[in-house]
């Protein structure tokens, strides 16, 4: 979108074609969700599933803040302002993720039910 | 992405040192914010998932792929009627607002619905309950938060909804208070007999009992929802000159903000709630 045209009939185009673009990213929206529906039932490996999953839904993500709510358009310092509550959340989901994923923080439940499994077994 | 594009920062707000009006400024400071906020509680989640407790309940066999796809589909469609109201806005097209936060807020109650309907059916068919796993205290606690978000969001549509028929002519601002809160009350009370009377009636269909059935134990709900629709209907009509214009871009869309957000948060836990339990 070129924001240097003030004059109407540019303005007039560029919010007919805002309209368009607002539509057809909505069908966008909609087709990858389907996509991402049909996707789980697909027999491919685990990993391939789930980065396509995430990549996808990171790609519905962006549409959305870049176009439904004007990112694109508005000042660099609105995404900067988001991008920074974001990457925190994103580190904290990341960090969260890799410290309980560890096999330390099995919980004891967890150790001791193994634990009699093994007693089971050998008994 | 331009800094320069001065097509959207000028609708008549008081803008800052960095050329970005107040409103929209604290919106996207408030939505990084939730992005953290939304951010634990999603991991909180993940994180139970990844050592689930012995006894915990099968989510494939709970969840239902459906509903959860209908929801989505009907959210983002909500988030298009929202992006294009804001778009109507800017251009002074009041009518067209209107009928766009009417579908957005019609469209927000839907999603509302289904999970209404999705609650009640895992506490009483499947027996999921806030408190008789972690899975149920973290799903509902994730999901129940982005509810009451986007209630907040249909709350906001309604008030900017009746907002924009306040009168131009200041003398009738007095009456027209009055008229507004008649007016909220009367889709508060529509909502909540429309959502009983559609449960109802989903409920009425699983037990398959006859539609003049449903109709006479659901009475006082039906008729509510459709007297409360017809005064909807004459309120909804114009006819005198509005304050409501370009000038309430910005509250449009400080608003949009809040709505797409709960849109983008719900895209995430669509993923990484439901679909990931497929695997």
């Amino acid at each position: 979108m070129d924001a240097n045209t003030d004059t109407p009939a540019a303005n007039s185009g560029h919010a007919h074609s805002k309209f368009h673009t607002f539509v057809q990213i909505a069908m966008i929206l909609s087709v990858i969700t389907g996509i991402e529906i049909v996707l789980v039932y697909l027999p491919f490996a685990k990993w391939l599933i789930i980065s396509t999953l995430v990549i996808l839904s990171a790609v519905k993500f962006l549409f959305v803040i870049f176009y439904f709510m004007h990112l694109r358009w508005d000042k660099v310092f609105c995404t900067i302002l988001f991008f920074i509550g974001l990457v925190l959340a994103l580190g904290t989901v990341a960090a969260l993720l890799a410290l309980f994923g560890a096999d330390a923080s099995q919980p004891l439940t967890s150790q001791i039910t193994q634990a009699h499994a093994s007693a089971s077994l050998v008994g | 992405m331009s800094s320069h594009a001065a097509t959207i920062d000028h609708h008549h707000d008081v803008t800052t040192s960095t050329g970005i009006p107040n409103k929209k400024l604290f919106m996207w400071a408030f939505l990084a914010s939730d992005c953290m906020f939304f951010g634990a509680l999603i991991s909180t989640h993940l994180i139970y998932r990844l050592h689930p407790p012995p006894g915990s309940p099968s989510p494939q066999k709970i969840f239902s792929i459906e509903l959860t796809s209908f929801s989505t589909f009907i959210l983002l469609m909500s988030s298009l009627l929202m992006a294009l109201a804001v778009n109507a806005i800017q251009k002074s097209h009041i009518k067209s607002t209107r009928h766009n936060l009417l579908g957005t807020i019609f469209f927000g109650l839907i999603f509302l619905g289904c999970q209404v309907y999705e609650f009640t059916h895992f506490v009483h068919e499947k027996g999921l309950t806030l408190s008789n796993s972690l899975f149920g205290s973290t799903f509902y606690t994730l999901t129940g938060t982005h509810g009451c978000h986007v209630a907040i969001g249909v709350l906001w549509l309604i008030l900017m909804y009746i907002r924009s028929f306040k009168p131009a002519d200041a003398e009738a601002g007095r009456p027209w208070l009055a008229v507004a809160f008649f007016h909220f009350l009367t889709f508060v009370v529509t909502i909540v007999a429309g959502m009983a009377t559609v449960l109802g009636y989903f409920h009425a269909r699983q037990l398959h009992e006859p539609l003049g059935q449903f109709v006479g134990q659901n009475l006082l709900a039906v008729g509510t929802s459709i007297v409360g629709l017809a005064i909807l209907a004459f309120l909804g009509r114009s006819r005198v000159p509005v304050e409501f214009g370009e000038a309430n871009a910005i509250d449009v869309e400080s608003m949009g903000l809040y709505w797409h957000f709960v849109d983008i948060v719900w895209i995430v836990i669509f993923t990484a709630v439901y679909l990931l339990e497929y695997l």
